[in-house]
């Protein structure tokens, strides 16, 4: 069962396993951090704002706040990814777009511009290529229209970008009126993303268990356009949250 | 009747034809077609069901779906199994429990009905309290586990001993005991680890997964 592998018989661009994926690197591609699981050849990994790499990254790399999250590969050689036990899944681009979660993102050939998406935390890759992303579970395709949990959105391709649902059709009567207010009839499905037009989205069982610095670099970013007030209302809502998570 | 079809080891769908499914809160990932969702109380049972299960602790918070289309469900990457019950009971513990429809009668019930002083050791030694929650009649429940839930069949003549942490659930005409290895190493810290086991014996299927609470 347990097949030793060299270069000879390693798999060219494809799966090793569910968990695990080998690329053949040919000139440059981006990488995200800590992925690398082993590697044949002689590949070097270059962090991006050094110069070296730095006309590769204005063309492709369209994201500064995932900036340090990626690694440019370079040289020729063949390459392992694997993502803490997640499922990986390589997606073909053909002069197509795609978005997908930004923790997920694990790899994708240069070709392929990649920028941020307006959903915070997610990233749209544009143009021909490969493109490498994990997930819990192995991932499910979906036909539109449909509504998806946030948590569960992996990425969606070829259909306009998406908007929030909320469902709060049951909370019509008093006693769910009232209930809604303080939390205890809200089902914890009151909001989804919402695909329509014609495309296909990929779903996830759980974003858990994923770590990344997009949604904090996202937070930070935006919070020199905040008054003091609503900073302080911010540290409040933090320190809830705080409170919450601890229990 | 709702259909349930497993997607894949981690997601489970269930078909509506203008009918009702429950469901663990939080766990709908995603839907297609015209589906409300609410937050459910009574999970299509009874009020003494309901007074029942917020009394003993197995009050599971519960959304419903209604409507036409498909809902997926999936929970914390935890893997789905479909567990079909054939006019028969089934035991699982309420923080196991995915999804369920209305063709089965929820309950809950006292371990000690079950296995008199026993049952309750039992519930004691697993974490998982003096109450587990019953469904019976004809239908299918999820359930959620760490890593593949393996159903052992039990026989009269084989019976099956499980570790307690790692025991999800049971279907079937079975009584459980707990079996003990208490000896004086227990006692000086040199015990195996092993030293309580839940007996399975009668017939039936016992769910275990491969991960101990």
């Amino acid at each position: 069962m347990s097949t030793v592998y060299n270069p000879g018989n390693l798999p060219s661009n494809d799966n090793l396993n569910r968990f695990s994926f080998v690329i053949d690197v040919k000139d440059q591609m981006f990488i995200r951090k800590g992925k690398m699981i082993a590697f044949y050849g002689g590949l070097s990994f270059e962090a991006m704002g050094t110069s070296i790499v730095d006309m590769l990254v204005r063309h492709a790399f369209n994201a500064p706040k995932y900036i340090h999250d990626f690694v440019v590969v370079q040289g020729g050689g063949q390459l392992i990814l694997g993502d803490n036990g997640n499922d990986l899944a390589c997606y073909d681009l053909d002069a197509a777009n795609m978005t997908v979660r930004a923790k997920n993102l694990l790899a994708f050939t240069k070709d392929v511009i990649c920028q941020e998406s307006t959903l915070p935390g997610f990233l749209t890759m544009i143009g021909t290529g490969k493109v490498i992303a994990s997930s819990n579970g192995p991932v499910h395709f979906l036909e539109l229209p449909c509504r998806v949990d946030e948590q569960a959105v992996l990425g969606w391709a070829d259909c306009p970008s998406p908007s929030y649902r909320y469902d709060y059709e049951h909370v019509k009567g008093f006693v769910s009126a009232v209930g809604a207010v303080t939390g205890f009839t809200l089902s914890g499905e009151e909001k989804q993303v919402d695909f329509t037009g014609s495309g296909t989205v990929l779903v996830q069982s759980s974003e858990l268990g994923l770590a990344g610095s997009g949604v904090l670099a996202n937070i930070i970013s935006q919070l020199s356009s905040l008054a003091p007030t609503e900073l302080s209302m911010l540290g409040t809502s933090v320190q809830e949250v705080m409170k919450q998570q601890r229990r | 009747m709702p259909a349930y079809q497993q997607i894949n080891e981690k997601m489970v769908e269930v078909t509506l034809n203008n009918e009702e499914i429950f469901a663990k809160k939080g766990a709908m990932i995603s839907y297609q077609g015209d589906v409300a969702f609410s937050r459910s109380f009574l999970a299509g049972q009874g009020i003494q069901s309901m007074a029942m299960r917020a009394v003993t602790n197995e009050g599971y918070a519960l959304m419903a779906a209604r409507g036409t289309g498909k809902v997926f469900y999936a929970y914390d990457g935890l893997f789905v199994t479909i567990i079909p019950v054939r006019n028969e009971t089934l035991y699982v513990e309420s923080d196991v429990l995915l999804a369920f429809d209305a063709r089965l009668t929820a309950g809950t019930m006292f371990l000690g009905n079950q296995g008199g002083v026993q049952g309750i050791v039992r519930g004691a030694v697993s974490g998982q309290g003096l109450f587990t929650t019953t469904f019976q009649g004809n239908g299918e429940v999820a359930i959620l586990s760490d890593g593949n839930a393996i159903g052992l069949p039990v026989t009269p003549e084989v019976p099956v001993c499980v570790d307690p942490q790692a025991y999800i659930g049971h279907t079937g005409n079975i009584s459980s005991s707990i079996v003990t290895d208490l000896n004086w190493k227990t006692f000086v810290g040199q015990a195996s680890g092993e030293s309580y086991q839940m007996k399975f014996s009668g017939s039936g299927t016992v769910y275990i997964q491969a991960s101990e609470r």
